[in-house]
């Protein structure tokens, strides 16, 4: 009689490799012995893993953790295209060991540009992570309880001054704050009311507020429906090097363009 | 007469031993309030957060104990000790008091060459903490070597400050510290000069910003435009080449800015 494991087991059947998302050491040792190879996929590496890749954010969307997992296995050449993996990942509560198995097929369609967009931007990958952080702290608590709108340009930020103009004057002239400092969070808020960009620079300061954009829209290519502040954002991303992370103000969406391609989607809701 | 065969023995005891008593009482009852109150006020000035986690602490712990409840009890047994000292003066025991003189005025340097060693030790542990935290981002395994090097660097001096509170000739030490701080403060400029003047210039540069980020300016030959500044270098991007120049070299060459 065929029993669950039994039947089940196909799922791991000659897979090329195991991915483990965040998980704990002793779940990590348990698959010590296991003839495939391990790939960690964590924001930090605590198991000591020789294949290891940073996860920036803690994607709540498993789809879209499982795109950023085998899309850095595949940048850092621990798996190839047509390779057959396994995830063990943690859908529901996400302090937890491995609650789920999903068998994933590795190949170019995997990738979004997720990882990309993290690693391979101009900008530093920690300061892309707090710009998303603060986005999304936005996008939850919206300013005085009504949703806000915003739209933050990082990376390449000389050149981003040099295809804007101020609306009116920088409240962030001469002034040396960085995302990620505590205050910002705060004044970010208080600024969104105001209409127009956040420009931060590679190294995450942050350059300029009320900036509006007057990059060429030609052959960018975003989604119907979205407003102008998405396709300024977009177009912003084709003209330079820059990321544009934009917080819709009508459906509270947070999300990412590079090279003038929405890259990535996220709903603050969920975090 | 049980009444008089105390009286009697009251009176054959001479009056000082009874007040050489009392006065040790009182040092007991002042000893033990001391150390109440040290370990309060240690307590309440947050030491023991302070401390968290350094290895004399972590010591400490395994024997039961913590560095506040030593720290405490030290400063208990110093009033004890002047107690007990004042009993035997009280006492007039004149071929004890010849001894004890000499030990009185030395006790009070141990005491301190002994909190000059604790403190010493925790602040050593304590720097290592944090000058280990402070590199944890640097995956380099030299790095290890600079939280011991504070470490111990206090840990000498602690024992130096200690040792002179004792009375031992700690010259050759004193000579062999000058020699160290002259290196660390010889060899430290001169490694570090050119980050020390970029800097000083960057704090010009960046409080009165004569250019800002995405300003076109020209450095030298280069003609580009600022993509980053900050205290030690500034990032100029010309043609898809980003010229990382030190400020020094932006405030020695002077810049031209371009406005358009």
């Amino acid at each position: 009689m065929a029993t669950l494991r039994d039947s089940l087991g196909d799922l791991v059947d000659d897979v090329d490799g195991l991915f483990l998302f965040s998980p704990s050491a002793a779940y990590y040792e348990r698959f010590a012995d296991v003839d495939v190879d391990r790939v960690v996929v964590a924001d930090d590496n605590d198991v000591n893993a020789e294949s290891f890749v940073e996860l920036p954010l803690g994607f709540d969307n498993v789809r879209d953790r499982i795109k950023f997992g085998v899309e850095g296995a595949m940048d850092n050449g621990f798996v190839a295209e047509g390779d057959t993996v396994a995830c063990a990942v943690s859908m529901f509560d996400g302090g937890g060991d491995a609650d789920s198995l999903v068998r994933v097929r590795v190949d170019e369609s995997m990738r979004s540009g997720i990882y990309d967009l993290f690693t391979d931007s101009r900008a530093e990958p920690g300061v892309i992570r707090d710009v998303f952080e603060v986005a999304i702290d936005l996008g939850k608590k919206g300013q005085k309880g009504k949703p806000v709108g915003a739209l933050f340009v990082v990376g390449d930020a000389g050149k981003v001054m040099n295809k804007s103009r101020p609306l009116s004057y920088n409240p962030f002239e001469k002034s040396h704050v960085h995302v990620g400092d505590p205050i910002v969070n705060v004044m970010l808020k208080e600024f969104s009311r105001l209409d127009g960009a956040f420009v931060v620079s590679d190294s995450g300061k942050i350059v300029s507020a009320y900036r509006y954009l007057e990059p060429s829209a030609e052959g960018v290519d975003i989604p119907k429906g979205l407003g102008a502040r998405h396709m300024a954002g977009g177009a912003i991303t084709r003209d330079t090097n820059a990321i544009a992370i934009v917080l819709s103000e009508s459906d509270g969406m947070v999300r990412a363009f590079k090279g003038g391609d929405l890259v990535l989607e996220i709903d603050p809701e969920e975090y | 007469m049980q009444g008089g065969g105390i009286r009697e023995a009251v009176a054959t005891v001479p009056i000082r031993f009874w007040l050489a008593f009392a006065t040790l009482f009182v040092g007991l009852v002042l000893g033990w309030l001391t150390r109440i109150l040290a370990r309060r006020v240690l307590r309440r000035i947050g030491v023991p957060g302070a401390i968290e986690g350094t290895a004399f602490e972590r010591t400490a712990r395994d024997f039961g104990t913590s560095t506040v409840d030593i720290l405490a009890a030290i400063a208990g047994y110093f009033v004890f000790g002047i107690a007990l000292f004042a009993a035997v003066a009280v006492a007039e025991i004149e071929y004890v008091a010849q001894f004890w003189n000499a030990v009185a005025g030395f006790l009070p340097q141990l005491f301190f060459a002994v909190i000059v060693l604790i403190v010493g030790v925790l602040l050593g542990d304590k720097v290592e903490l944090v000058v280990s935290e402070r590199f944890r981002g640097v995956k380099l395994p030299q790095v290890g070597v600079l939280p011991l090097m504070a470490k111990y660097s206090v840990f000498y001096l602690a024992a130096l400050i200690a040792l002179g509170q004792v009375g031992v000739a700690t010259g050759a030490l004193i000579v062999l510290l000058a020699a160290y701080v002259f290196a660390l403060v010889f060899l430290g400029g001169i490694a570090f000069r050119h980050l020390l003047s970029a800097g000083a210039v960057g704090t010009y540069l960046l409080l009165h910003q004569p250019y800002t980020i995405g300003d076109e300016i020209r450095v030298g030959d280069v003609r580009g435009i600022v993509q980053e500044m900050d205290l030690f270098v500034t990032h100029v991007e010309a043609d898809g080449e980003e010229y990382v120049f030190p400020n020094s070299k932006v405030f020695a060459e002077g810049f031209v800015r371009f406005r358009s």
